[in-house]
Protein backbone atom coordinates (compact mmCIF):
# COMPACT_ATOMS: atom_id res chain seq x y z
CA UNK A 1 0.00 0.00 0.00
CA UNK A 2 1.42 3.36 -0.87
CA UNK A 3 0.52 7.26 0.25
CA UNK A 4 1.21 7.02 3.73
CA UNK A 5 4.31 6.81 6.33
CA UNK A 6 4.53 4.34 8.17
CA UNK A 7 4.18 4.40 11.89
CA UNK A 8 3.44 2.71 15.15
CA UNK A 9 1.80 3.05 18.29
CA UNK A 10 -0.61 2.00 20.83
CA UNK A 11 -3.90 3.46 21.48
CA UNK A 12 -4.62 4.33 24.69
CA UNK A 13 -1.36 2.81 25.73
CA UNK A 14 -3.60 -0.45 27.00
CA UNK A 15 -1.54 -2.83 24.67
CA UNK A 16 -3.55 -6.13 26.05
CA UNK A 17 -7.10 -4.93 25.31
CA UNK A 18 -6.22 -2.56 22.22
CA UNK A 19 -3.28 -3.41 19.89
CA UNK A 20 -0.27 -2.14 17.51
CA UNK A 21 -1.74 0.38 15.17
CA UNK A 22 0.79 1.04 12.05
CA UNK A 23 -0.25 3.09 9.15
CA UNK A 24 -1.04 1.49 6.24
CA UNK A 25 -2.27 4.57 3.61
CA UNK A 26 -4.08 7.89 3.57
CA UNK A 27 -5.21 9.54 0.71
CA UNK A 28 -7.83 12.18 -0.27
CA UNK A 29 -10.31 11.72 -2.91
CA UNK A 30 -12.12 14.63 -4.62
CA UNK A 31 -14.81 12.65 -5.94
CA UNK A 32 -17.11 9.07 -5.36
CA UNK A 33 -15.22 7.73 -8.22
CA UNK A 34 -12.03 8.26 -6.73
CA UNK A 35 -12.93 6.72 -3.69
CA UNK A 36 -14.39 3.57 -5.57
CA UNK A 37 -10.87 3.34 -7.42
CA UNK A 38 -8.92 3.62 -3.89
CA UNK A 39 -11.03 0.90 -2.75
CA UNK A 40 -9.86 -1.09 -5.91
CA UNK A 41 -6.25 -0.17 -5.47
CA UNK A 42 -6.70 -1.57 -1.56
CA UNK A 43 -8.32 -4.37 -2.38
CA UNK A 44 -5.28 -5.77 -4.01
CA UNK A 45 -3.80 -5.20 -0.67
CA UNK A 46 -6.59 -7.35 1.32
CA UNK A 47 -5.40 -11.24 2.35
CA UNK A 48 -8.51 -13.35 3.36
CA UNK A 49 -9.02 -14.17 6.23
CA UNK A 50 -9.42 -10.64 6.34
CA UNK A 51 -11.66 -7.70 9.00
CA UNK A 52 -12.01 -4.58 7.48
CA UNK A 53 -13.86 -1.85 9.51
CA UNK A 54 -15.08 1.24 7.63
CA UNK A 55 -15.05 3.77 10.32
CA UNK A 56 -16.66 8.04 9.65
CA UNK A 57 -20.37 9.34 10.35
CA UNK A 58 -23.30 9.42 8.21
CA UNK A 59 -22.50 10.73 4.65
CA UNK A 60 -18.61 10.12 4.89
CA UNK A 61 -18.40 7.32 2.26
CA UNK A 62 -17.89 4.56 3.56
CA UNK A 63 -20.55 2.21 1.45
CA UNK A 64 -19.08 3.86 -1.78
CA UNK A 65 -15.42 2.50 -0.66
CA UNK A 66 -17.19 -0.79 0.19
CA UNK A 67 -18.22 -0.99 -3.79
CA UNK A 68 -14.11 -0.62 -4.86
CA UNK A 69 -13.24 -2.70 -2.18
CA UNK A 70 -15.76 -5.73 -3.04
CA UNK A 71 -15.71 -4.78 -7.00
CA UNK A 72 -11.61 -4.99 -6.21
CA UNK A 73 -12.06 -8.55 -4.58
CA UNK A 74 -14.00 -9.91 -7.15
CA UNK A 75 -17.31 -10.93 -5.65
CA UNK A 76 -19.43 -8.05 -7.00
CA UNK A 77 -19.79 -5.22 -9.68
CA UNK A 78 -19.31 -2.17 -7.44
CA UNK A 79 -23.22 -1.22 -8.99
CA UNK A 80 -24.21 -4.55 -6.31
CA UNK A 81 -22.79 -3.26 -3.31
CA UNK A 82 -25.78 -1.11 -1.77
CA UNK A 83 -26.19 -0.20 1.98
CA UNK A 84 -26.86 -3.15 4.45
CA UNK A 85 -27.89 -0.63 6.68
CA UNK A 86 -30.85 -1.73 7.42
CA UNK A 87 -30.54 -5.68 6.40
CA UNK A 88 -27.11 -5.51 8.62
CA UNK A 89 -25.42 -8.39 6.33
CA UNK A 90 -24.79 -8.20 2.74
CA UNK A 91 -22.96 -11.51 1.25
CA UNK A 92 -21.47 -10.86 -1.96
CA UNK A 93 -19.36 -13.87 -4.44
CA UNK A 94 -19.10 -17.74 -4.38
CA UNK A 95 -15.68 -18.50 -3.83
CA UNK A 96 -13.79 -15.80 -1.93
CA UNK A 97 -16.69 -14.85 0.00
CA UNK A 98 -16.93 -11.36 1.69
CA UNK A 99 -19.62 -10.03 4.42
CA UNK A 100 -20.74 -6.57 4.25
CA UNK A 101 -22.02 -5.41 7.81
CA UNK A 102 -22.95 -2.48 8.90
CA UNK A 103 -23.78 -1.65 12.54
CA UNK A 104 -25.68 1.92 12.53
CA UNK A 105 -28.58 0.23 14.06
CA UNK A 106 -26.88 -1.27 16.70
CA UNK A 107 -26.86 0.69 19.99
CA UNK A 108 -26.47 -1.33 22.58
CA UNK A 109 -22.77 -3.27 23.16
CA UNK A 110 -24.66 -6.70 23.67
CA UNK A 111 -26.08 -6.85 20.25
CA UNK A 112 -22.68 -6.61 18.67
CA UNK A 113 -22.19 -10.31 20.03
CA UNK A 114 -25.35 -11.25 18.80
CA UNK A 115 -24.17 -10.28 14.79
CA UNK A 116 -21.27 -13.04 14.92
CA UNK A 117 -18.81 -11.00 13.20
CA UNK A 118 -16.07 -13.70 14.32
CA UNK A 119 -17.74 -16.49 12.86
CA UNK A 120 -17.62 -14.64 9.61
CA UNK A 121 -13.97 -14.15 9.45
CA UNK A 122 -13.01 -17.68 8.19
CA UNK A 123 -10.56 -18.98 5.90
CA UNK A 124 -11.94 -17.48 2.65
CA UNK A 125 -13.65 -14.04 3.56
CA UNK A 126 -13.44 -11.18 4.07
CA UNK A 127 -15.59 -8.98 6.06
CA UNK A 128 -16.29 -5.48 5.59
CA UNK A 129 -17.75 -3.72 8.99
CA UNK A 130 -19.06 -0.35 8.39
CA UNK A 131 -20.10 1.97 11.76
CA UNK A 132 -16.17 -0.29 12.73
CA UNK A 133 -16.04 2.01 15.45
CA UNK A 134 -19.41 1.17 17.84
CA UNK A 135 -16.88 -2.17 18.09
CA UNK A 136 -15.31 -0.37 20.85
CA UNK A 137 -12.69 -2.47 22.77
CA UNK A 138 -14.60 -5.37 21.53
CA UNK A 139 -13.07 -5.32 17.47
CA UNK A 140 -11.56 -8.20 17.14
CA UNK A 141 -7.86 -7.88 16.13
CA UNK A 142 -5.68 -8.00 13.75
CA UNK A 143 -8.14 -5.80 11.31
CA UNK A 144 -7.44 -3.31 8.92
CA UNK A 145 -9.51 -0.20 10.11
CA UNK A 146 -10.19 2.66 7.56
CA UNK A 147 -11.47 5.95 8.86
CA UNK A 148 -13.08 8.23 6.59
CA UNK A 149 -13.63 12.06 7.22
CA UNK A 150 -16.13 14.13 5.17
CA UNK A 151 -13.52 17.93 4.02
CA UNK A 152 -16.55 19.36 2.02
CA UNK A 153 -17.47 19.45 -0.83
CA UNK A 154 -16.48 15.74 -2.41
CA UNK A 155 -13.55 15.44 -0.67
CA UNK A 156 -13.02 12.43 1.92
CA UNK A 157 -9.39 11.98 3.81
CA UNK A 158 -8.82 8.21 3.87
CA UNK A 159 -6.65 6.91 6.56
CA UNK A 160 -5.87 3.11 6.45
CA UNK A 161 -4.50 1.54 9.54
CA UNK A 162 -3.42 -1.58 10.53
CA UNK A 163 -4.42 -3.09 14.17
CA UNK A 164 -2.26 -5.96 15.75
CA UNK A 165 -2.09 -7.92 18.98
CA UNK B 1 -57.03 -24.44 -2.66
CA UNK B 2 -56.10 -23.22 0.65
CA UNK B 3 -52.65 -21.94 1.06
CA UNK B 4 -50.80 -21.35 3.92
CA UNK B 5 -48.19 -18.32 3.33
CA UNK B 6 -45.43 -18.19 6.36
CA UNK B 7 -43.39 -14.60 6.54
CA UNK B 8 -40.50 -13.76 8.43
CA UNK B 9 -37.87 -12.23 6.40
CA UNK B 10 -37.23 -9.32 8.52
CA UNK B 11 -39.23 -7.62 11.55
CA UNK B 12 -43.01 -9.14 11.46
CA UNK B 13 -43.48 -12.79 11.96
CA UNK B 14 -46.45 -13.52 9.93
CA UNK B 15 -48.81 -16.26 8.91
CA UNK B 16 -51.95 -16.01 6.09
CA UNK B 17 -54.74 -18.33 4.53
CA UNK B 18 -55.58 -17.37 1.07
CA UNK B 19 -58.18 -19.13 -0.85
CA UNK B 20 -56.99 -19.89 -4.89
CA UNK B 21 -55.04 -16.86 -4.37
CA UNK B 22 -57.62 -14.05 -3.96
CA UNK B 23 -59.25 -14.37 -1.01
CA UNK B 24 -57.76 -13.62 1.82
CA UNK B 25 -59.25 -16.02 5.03
CA UNK B 26 -57.01 -14.65 7.89
CA UNK B 27 -53.68 -12.62 7.49
CA UNK B 28 -51.81 -12.25 10.77
CA UNK B 29 -49.29 -9.72 11.35
CA UNK B 30 -47.20 -9.79 14.83
CA UNK B 31 -44.51 -6.76 13.90
CA UNK B 32 -41.29 -6.26 16.40
CA UNK B 33 -41.32 -2.63 16.13
CA UNK B 34 -42.06 -1.88 19.45
CA UNK B 35 -38.87 -4.50 20.22
CA UNK B 36 -36.73 -2.68 18.28
CA UNK B 37 -37.97 0.73 18.52
CA UNK B 38 -34.96 1.34 21.40
CA UNK B 39 -32.39 0.18 18.91
CA UNK B 40 -33.56 2.61 16.25
CA UNK B 41 -33.59 -0.44 14.13
CA UNK B 42 -33.44 -4.06 13.77
CA UNK B 43 -31.58 -6.04 15.92
CA UNK B 44 -30.67 -9.19 14.19
CA UNK B 45 -30.76 -11.88 17.22
CA UNK B 46 -33.25 -10.21 18.49
CA UNK B 47 -35.76 -10.05 15.38
CA UNK B 48 -34.56 -14.11 15.51
CA UNK B 49 -35.60 -14.58 19.14
CA UNK B 50 -38.83 -12.97 18.43
CA UNK B 51 -39.72 -15.23 15.26
CA UNK B 52 -39.13 -18.00 17.34
CA UNK B 53 -41.53 -17.46 20.08
CA UNK B 54 -44.23 -15.94 17.90
CA UNK B 55 -44.03 -18.65 14.92
CA UNK B 56 -46.23 -20.99 16.31
CA UNK B 57 -49.15 -18.89 17.69
CA UNK B 58 -49.20 -16.70 14.30
CA UNK B 59 -50.10 -19.63 12.76
CA UNK B 60 -52.46 -20.97 15.19
CA UNK B 61 -54.12 -17.67 15.04
CA UNK B 62 -53.72 -17.51 10.91
CA UNK B 63 -55.73 -20.97 11.35
CA UNK B 64 -58.22 -19.82 14.10
CA UNK B 65 -59.30 -16.54 12.41
CA UNK B 66 -59.86 -18.83 8.66
CA UNK B 67 -61.48 -21.25 10.71
CA UNK B 68 -60.01 -24.15 9.50
CA UNK B 69 -57.14 -26.64 10.80
CA UNK B 70 -53.72 -26.75 9.72
CA UNK B 71 -55.12 -30.27 8.23
CA UNK B 72 -57.17 -28.09 5.83
CA UNK B 73 -54.66 -26.48 4.44
CA UNK B 74 -53.89 -27.42 0.73
CA UNK B 75 -50.11 -26.60 0.83
CA UNK B 76 -47.59 -24.04 2.32
CA UNK B 77 -45.54 -21.16 1.22
CA UNK B 78 -42.91 -19.99 3.22
CA UNK B 79 -40.53 -16.97 1.91
CA UNK B 80 -36.65 -18.14 0.83
CA UNK B 81 -35.31 -14.83 1.11
CA UNK B 82 -33.78 -12.00 0.65
CA UNK B 83 -33.73 -10.82 4.45
CA UNK B 84 -32.05 -11.65 7.73
CA UNK B 85 -30.52 -14.73 7.58
CA UNK B 86 -31.56 -15.79 10.96
CA UNK B 87 -35.23 -14.62 10.33
CA UNK B 88 -35.76 -16.34 7.27
CA UNK B 89 -34.69 -19.67 8.51
CA UNK B 90 -37.07 -19.53 11.52
CA UNK B 91 -40.06 -19.22 9.25
CA UNK B 92 -39.01 -21.36 6.56
CA UNK B 93 -37.74 -24.71 8.69
CA UNK B 94 -41.07 -24.16 10.54
CA UNK B 95 -42.79 -24.22 7.01
CA UNK B 96 -40.54 -26.72 5.58
CA UNK B 97 -41.75 -28.91 8.98
CA UNK B 98 -45.32 -28.49 9.03
CA UNK B 99 -45.21 -29.57 4.82
CA UNK B 100 -43.26 -32.71 5.53
CA UNK B 101 -44.98 -34.02 8.80
CA UNK B 102 -48.05 -33.07 7.34
CA UNK B 103 -47.63 -33.99 3.92
CA UNK B 104 -48.56 -30.92 2.21
CA UNK B 105 -46.52 -29.22 -0.75
CA UNK B 106 -44.35 -26.83 -0.32
CA UNK B 107 -43.12 -23.62 -2.15
CA UNK B 108 -40.63 -21.39 -1.50
CA UNK B 109 -41.65 -17.15 -2.51
CA UNK B 110 -38.97 -14.58 -3.25
CA UNK B 111 -40.04 -11.63 -1.12
CA UNK B 112 -39.91 -9.14 -3.72
CA UNK B 113 -42.76 -11.81 -5.98
CA UNK B 114 -44.75 -11.42 -3.20
CA UNK B 115 -44.73 -7.83 -2.60
CA UNK B 116 -45.43 -7.76 -5.95
CA UNK B 117 -48.59 -10.48 -5.82
CA UNK B 118 -49.89 -8.10 -2.86
CA UNK B 119 -50.36 -5.43 -5.48
CA UNK B 120 -52.41 -8.44 -7.69
CA UNK B 121 -54.14 -9.63 -4.72
CA UNK B 122 -55.56 -6.54 -3.77
CA UNK B 123 -56.90 -5.72 -7.16
CA UNK B 124 -58.65 -9.56 -7.39
CA UNK B 125 -60.06 -8.98 -4.39
CA UNK B 126 -61.75 -5.23 -4.90
CA UNK B 127 -63.13 -6.25 -8.49
CA UNK B 128 -64.68 -9.71 -6.61
CA UNK B 129 -66.22 -7.04 -4.35
CA UNK B 130 -67.77 -5.44 -7.16
CA UNK B 131 -65.59 -2.22 -6.53
CA UNK B 132 -65.28 0.04 -9.79
CA UNK B 133 -61.61 -0.33 -10.14
CA UNK B 134 -59.66 -1.86 -13.60
CA UNK B 135 -57.97 -4.80 -13.96
CA UNK B 136 -54.39 -5.14 -12.85
CA UNK B 137 -53.31 -6.24 -16.07
CA UNK B 138 -50.17 -7.56 -17.01
CA UNK B 139 -47.12 -6.64 -18.26
CA UNK B 140 -46.57 -3.93 -15.52
CA UNK B 141 -43.64 -1.93 -14.45
CA UNK B 142 -43.73 -2.93 -10.32
CA UNK B 143 -41.70 -0.72 -8.21
CA UNK B 144 -40.99 -2.13 -4.71
CA UNK B 145 -40.02 -0.03 -2.61
CA UNK B 146 -39.39 -0.53 1.26
CA UNK B 147 -36.38 0.01 4.31
CA UNK B 148 -34.39 -2.93 2.43
CA UNK B 149 -35.36 -2.27 -1.30
CA UNK B 150 -35.75 0.11 -3.98
CA UNK B 151 -36.65 -1.99 -7.05
CA UNK B 152 -37.96 -1.94 -10.27
CA UNK B 153 -39.20 -4.92 -12.17
CA UNK B 154 -40.94 -5.85 -15.64
CA UNK B 155 -43.60 -8.32 -14.42
CA UNK B 156 -45.13 -10.51 -17.28
CA UNK B 157 -47.46 -13.58 -17.61
CA UNK B 158 -47.65 -16.86 -19.62
CA UNK B 159 -50.89 -16.47 -20.46
CA UNK B 160 -52.66 -13.26 -20.38
CA UNK B 161 -56.08 -14.91 -18.45
CA UNK B 162 -55.78 -13.72 -15.03
CA UNK B 163 -57.11 -17.28 -13.79
CA UNK B 164 -55.23 -19.74 -16.40
CA UNK B 165 -54.20 -23.27 -14.83
CA UNK B 166 -50.22 -22.90 -14.60
CA UNK B 167 -49.71 -19.42 -15.24
CA UNK B 168 -46.10 -18.81 -15.18
CA UNK B 169 -44.83 -15.24 -14.01
CA UNK B 170 -41.69 -14.04 -14.84
CA UNK B 171 -39.54 -11.12 -13.83
CA UNK B 172 -36.89 -8.50 -15.23
CA UNK B 173 -35.06 -6.23 -13.18
CA UNK B 174 -35.26 -3.09 -14.76
CA UNK B 175 -32.83 -0.93 -11.91
CA UNK B 176 -32.23 -0.82 -8.39
CA UNK B 177 -30.96 1.04 -5.57
CA UNK B 178 -26.76 1.47 -6.02
CA UNK B 179 -26.29 2.44 -2.31
CA UNK B 180 -29.39 3.55 0.39
CA UNK B 181 -33.07 1.89 0.11
CA UNK B 182 -35.89 4.91 -0.19
CA UNK B 183 -37.31 3.92 3.57
CA UNK B 184 -33.92 3.46 4.63
CA UNK B 185 -33.04 7.19 3.74
CA UNK B 186 -36.57 8.04 5.80
CA UNK B 187 -35.00 6.24 8.74
CA UNK B 188 -31.11 7.79 8.40
CA UNK B 189 -33.25 11.43 7.98
CA UNK B 190 -35.28 10.59 10.98
CA UNK B 191 -32.85 9.55 13.11
CA UNK B 192 -30.48 12.50 12.11
CA UNK B 193 -33.48 14.66 13.39
CA UNK B 194 -34.31 12.81 16.39
CA UNK B 195 -37.60 12.16 15.32
CA UNK B 196 -38.32 8.44 16.48
CA UNK B 197 -38.05 4.97 14.56
CA UNK B 198 -39.65 4.42 12.07
CA UNK B 199 -38.82 7.31 9.95
CA UNK B 200 -41.38 6.71 7.27
CA UNK B 201 -44.78 7.15 8.68
CA UNK B 202 -43.81 9.95 11.03
CA UNK B 203 -42.31 12.01 8.24
CA UNK B 204 -45.19 11.10 5.90
CA UNK B 205 -47.46 12.50 9.04
CA UNK B 206 -44.98 15.60 9.54
CA UNK B 207 -44.55 16.86 6.05
CA UNK B 208 -47.43 18.31 5.37
CA UNK B 209 -46.84 20.99 8.26
CA UNK B 210 -43.41 22.14 6.05
CA UNK B 211 -42.97 23.77 3.04
CA UNK B 212 -42.19 20.92 0.26
CA UNK B 213 -40.15 23.98 -2.01
CA UNK B 214 -38.05 25.49 0.91
CA UNK B 215 -34.97 23.45 -0.12
CA UNK B 216 -34.70 22.61 -3.53
CA UNK B 217 -32.00 19.56 -3.40
CA UNK B 218 -32.22 18.83 -7.45
CA UNK B 219 -32.42 16.11 -9.46
CA UNK B 220 -30.83 12.92 -8.44
CA UNK B 221 -28.41 12.58 -11.03
CA UNK B 222 -26.36 9.70 -11.68
CA UNK B 223 -24.41 7.89 -14.40
CA UNK B 224 -24.80 4.60 -16.74
CA UNK B 225 -28.52 3.04 -15.66
CA UNK B 226 -30.87 5.81 -15.58
CA UNK B 227 -33.58 3.20 -14.00
CA UNK B 228 -30.87 2.50 -11.03
CA UNK B 229 -31.97 4.77 -7.79
CA UNK B 230 -29.08 6.14 -5.25
CA UNK B 231 -30.36 8.03 -2.20
CA UNK B 232 -27.50 8.00 -0.66
CA UNK B 233 -26.06 11.52 -1.68
CA UNK B 234 -29.69 13.18 -1.02
CA UNK B 235 -29.47 11.52 2.84
CA UNK B 236 -25.64 13.54 2.66
CA UNK B 237 -27.44 16.93 1.45
CA UNK B 238 -29.97 16.76 4.46
CA UNK B 239 -27.20 16.01 7.29
CA UNK B 240 -25.19 19.00 5.95
CA UNK B 241 -27.89 20.98 6.22
CA UNK B 242 -28.18 20.41 9.69
CA UNK B 243 -24.74 19.99 10.59
CA UNK B 244 -23.39 23.16 12.48
CA UNK B 245 -26.76 24.86 11.94
CA UNK B 246 -29.65 25.79 14.76
CA UNK B 247 -31.18 22.62 13.01
CA UNK B 248 -28.77 20.47 14.43
CA UNK B 249 -29.66 22.33 18.14
CA UNK B 250 -32.76 21.78 17.86
CA UNK B 251 -32.25 17.93 16.95
CA UNK B 252 -30.50 17.33 20.31
CA UNK B 253 -33.15 19.30 22.67
CA UNK B 254 -35.26 16.77 20.63
CA UNK B 255 -33.39 13.65 21.01
CA UNK B 256 -33.60 14.76 24.91
CA UNK B 257 -37.15 15.80 25.27
CA UNK B 258 -37.90 12.29 23.47
CA UNK B 259 -35.90 10.21 26.06
CA UNK B 260 -38.45 11.63 28.75
CA UNK B 261 -41.73 11.28 26.78
CA UNK B 262 -43.58 8.45 26.68
CA UNK B 263 -44.62 7.71 23.36
CA UNK B 264 -45.06 11.19 22.35
CA UNK B 265 -48.24 12.10 19.75
CA UNK B 266 -47.82 13.66 16.21
CA UNK B 267 -49.02 17.00 17.57
CA UNK B 268 -46.64 16.67 20.62
CA UNK B 269 -44.06 15.89 18.22
CA UNK B 270 -44.62 18.29 15.82
CA UNK B 271 -44.50 21.36 18.31
CA UNK B 272 -41.26 20.27 19.21
CA UNK B 273 -40.50 20.77 15.45
CA UNK B 274 -39.52 24.82 14.42
CA UNK B 275 -40.62 25.60 11.08
CA UNK B 276 -37.39 25.21 9.30
CA UNK B 277 -37.07 21.47 10.29
CA UNK B 278 -40.49 20.64 9.29
CA UNK B 279 -40.18 22.30 5.84
CA UNK B 280 -36.52 20.50 5.75
CA UNK B 281 -38.81 17.50 5.87
CA UNK B 282 -41.36 18.06 3.45
CA UNK B 283 -38.31 18.74 1.09
CA UNK B 284 -36.79 15.90 1.34
CA UNK B 285 -39.98 13.84 1.12
CA UNK B 286 -40.81 15.38 -1.77
CA UNK B 287 -37.16 14.90 -3.83
CA UNK B 288 -37.41 11.02 -2.35
CA UNK B 289 -40.98 10.93 -4.08
CA UNK B 290 -40.36 12.84 -7.20
CA UNK B 291 -37.18 10.88 -8.17
CA UNK B 292 -39.50 7.67 -7.13
CA UNK B 293 -42.11 8.67 -9.38
CA UNK B 294 -40.02 10.00 -12.43
CA UNK B 295 -37.97 6.89 -12.72
CA UNK B 296 -41.43 4.17 -12.64
CA UNK B 297 -42.37 6.45 -15.10
CA UNK B 298 -39.33 6.13 -17.51
CA UNK B 299 -39.62 2.62 -16.99
CA UNK B 300 -42.93 2.31 -17.68
CA UNK B 301 -42.42 4.11 -21.28
CA UNK B 302 -39.25 2.34 -21.62
CA UNK B 303 -41.13 -0.95 -21.28
CA UNK B 304 -43.90 0.45 -23.08
CA UNK B 305 -46.17 -0.94 -20.56
CA UNK B 306 -49.41 0.87 -19.50
CA UNK B 307 -49.56 -0.74 -15.68
CA UNK B 308 -47.85 0.87 -12.63
CA UNK B 309 -47.33 -1.74 -9.22
CA UNK B 310 -46.28 0.45 -6.70
CA UNK B 311 -45.39 -2.17 -3.24
CA UNK B 312 -43.79 -2.42 -0.12
CA UNK B 313 -43.46 -0.27 3.12
CA UNK B 314 -43.05 3.29 1.42
CA UNK B 315 -45.95 2.38 -0.90
CA UNK B 316 -48.28 3.78 2.34
CA UNK B 317 -46.58 7.27 1.61
CA UNK B 318 -49.48 9.49 1.09
CA UNK B 319 -47.64 12.05 -1.02
CA UNK B 320 -46.07 9.24 -3.19
CA UNK B 321 -49.57 7.85 -3.60
CA UNK B 322 -50.99 11.11 -4.31
CA UNK B 323 -48.16 11.46 -6.73
CA UNK B 324 -48.19 8.15 -8.80
CA UNK B 325 -51.75 8.76 -8.99
CA UNK B 326 -51.43 12.00 -10.59
CA UNK B 327 -48.16 11.12 -12.75
CA UNK B 328 -50.45 8.36 -14.23
CA UNK B 329 -53.86 9.99 -14.89
CA UNK B 330 -51.73 12.28 -16.68
CA UNK B 331 -50.19 10.00 -18.68
CA UNK B 332 -53.02 7.80 -19.63
CA UNK B 333 -51.38 5.20 -17.43
CA UNK B 334 -52.91 3.29 -14.62
CA UNK B 335 -50.82 2.82 -11.37
CA UNK B 336 -52.18 0.25 -8.85
CA UNK B 337 -51.15 -0.07 -5.12
CA UNK B 338 -52.30 -2.51 -2.03
CA UNK B 339 -53.77 -1.05 0.98
CA UNK B 340 -51.23 -0.20 3.34
CA UNK B 341 -51.83 -3.49 5.30
CA UNK B 342 -50.87 -5.35 2.17
CA UNK B 343 -48.08 -3.08 1.45
CA UNK B 344 -45.89 -3.76 4.16
CA UNK B 345 -44.51 -6.99 5.49
CA UNK B 346 -47.21 -9.56 5.72
CA UNK B 347 -48.06 -13.83 4.43
CA UNK B 348 -51.08 -13.08 2.44
CA UNK B 349 -48.60 -11.76 -0.27
CA UNK B 350 -46.67 -15.22 0.27
CA UNK B 351 -49.90 -17.29 0.01
CA UNK B 352 -50.89 -15.69 -3.45
CA UNK B 353 -47.54 -15.87 -5.11
CA UNK B 354 -47.18 -19.11 -3.83
CA UNK B 355 -50.15 -20.38 -5.31
CA UNK B 356 -49.32 -19.87 -8.84
CA UNK B 357 -46.44 -21.63 -8.47
CA UNK B 358 -48.35 -24.54 -7.25
CA UNK B 359 -50.62 -23.83 -9.94
CA UNK B 360 -47.85 -24.42 -11.96
CA UNK B 361 -46.40 -27.22 -10.35
CA UNK B 362 -43.65 -26.38 -8.25
CA UNK B 363 -42.63 -28.08 -5.57
CA UNK B 364 -39.71 -27.14 -2.90
CA UNK B 365 -37.88 -30.17 -1.22
CA UNK B 366 -36.14 -30.32 1.78
CA UNK B 367 -33.34 -28.95 0.40
CA UNK B 368 -35.05 -25.50 0.06
CA UNK B 369 -33.13 -23.27 1.69
CA UNK B 370 -32.98 -19.25 3.56
CA UNK B 371 -30.87 -16.90 0.94
CA UNK B 372 -29.66 -13.55 2.48
CA UNK B 373 -29.30 -12.65 -1.31
CA UNK B 374 -31.68 -13.56 -3.41
CA UNK B 375 -31.92 -11.95 -6.61
CA UNK B 376 -35.52 -11.92 -8.49
CA UNK B 377 -35.67 -12.14 -12.02
CA UNK B 378 -32.87 -11.62 -14.31
CA UNK B 379 -31.42 -8.23 -14.98
CA UNK B 380 -32.58 -6.25 -18.06
CA UNK B 381 -30.67 -3.15 -18.47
Amino acid sequence: MTGGPASSRRIGGLADSHGVVTTLAERVTRSPEETIAFGLELAAHLRPPCLVLLEGELGSGKTTLAKGIVAGLGAAGEDEVTSPSFTLVHEYGSTGKVYHADLYRIEEPRDLAALGLEDLVDQATTVLVEWGEKLGDNAPIPCVRIRMEHRGSDDRRILVERVEA
Amino acid sequence: MLVLGIESSCDETAAAVVADGEEIRSSVVASQVLTHEKYGGVVPELASREHLRKIQPVVEEACRQAQVTIHDVDAIAVTEGPGLIGSLLVGLVYGKALALSLDKPLVGVNHLEGHIHAVWLENKMARIAGKPVAEAALPAVALVVSGGHTSLFLVEASSHAADHPGRVFTYSQLGRTRDDAAGEAFDKVAKLLALGYPGGPIIDRLAPFGNPLAVDFGHIKMKGNPLDFSFSGLKTAVLYRVRGTELAKEAGERRAWRKTADRPSDDDLRAHCAQATLDLIASFQKAVVQDLVERTLAAADACHVDAIFVSGGVACNSLLRQRFTEATRRQGLQAFFPSPALSTDNAAMIAAAGYYKLLAGERAGVSLTAHASFPLGANRM
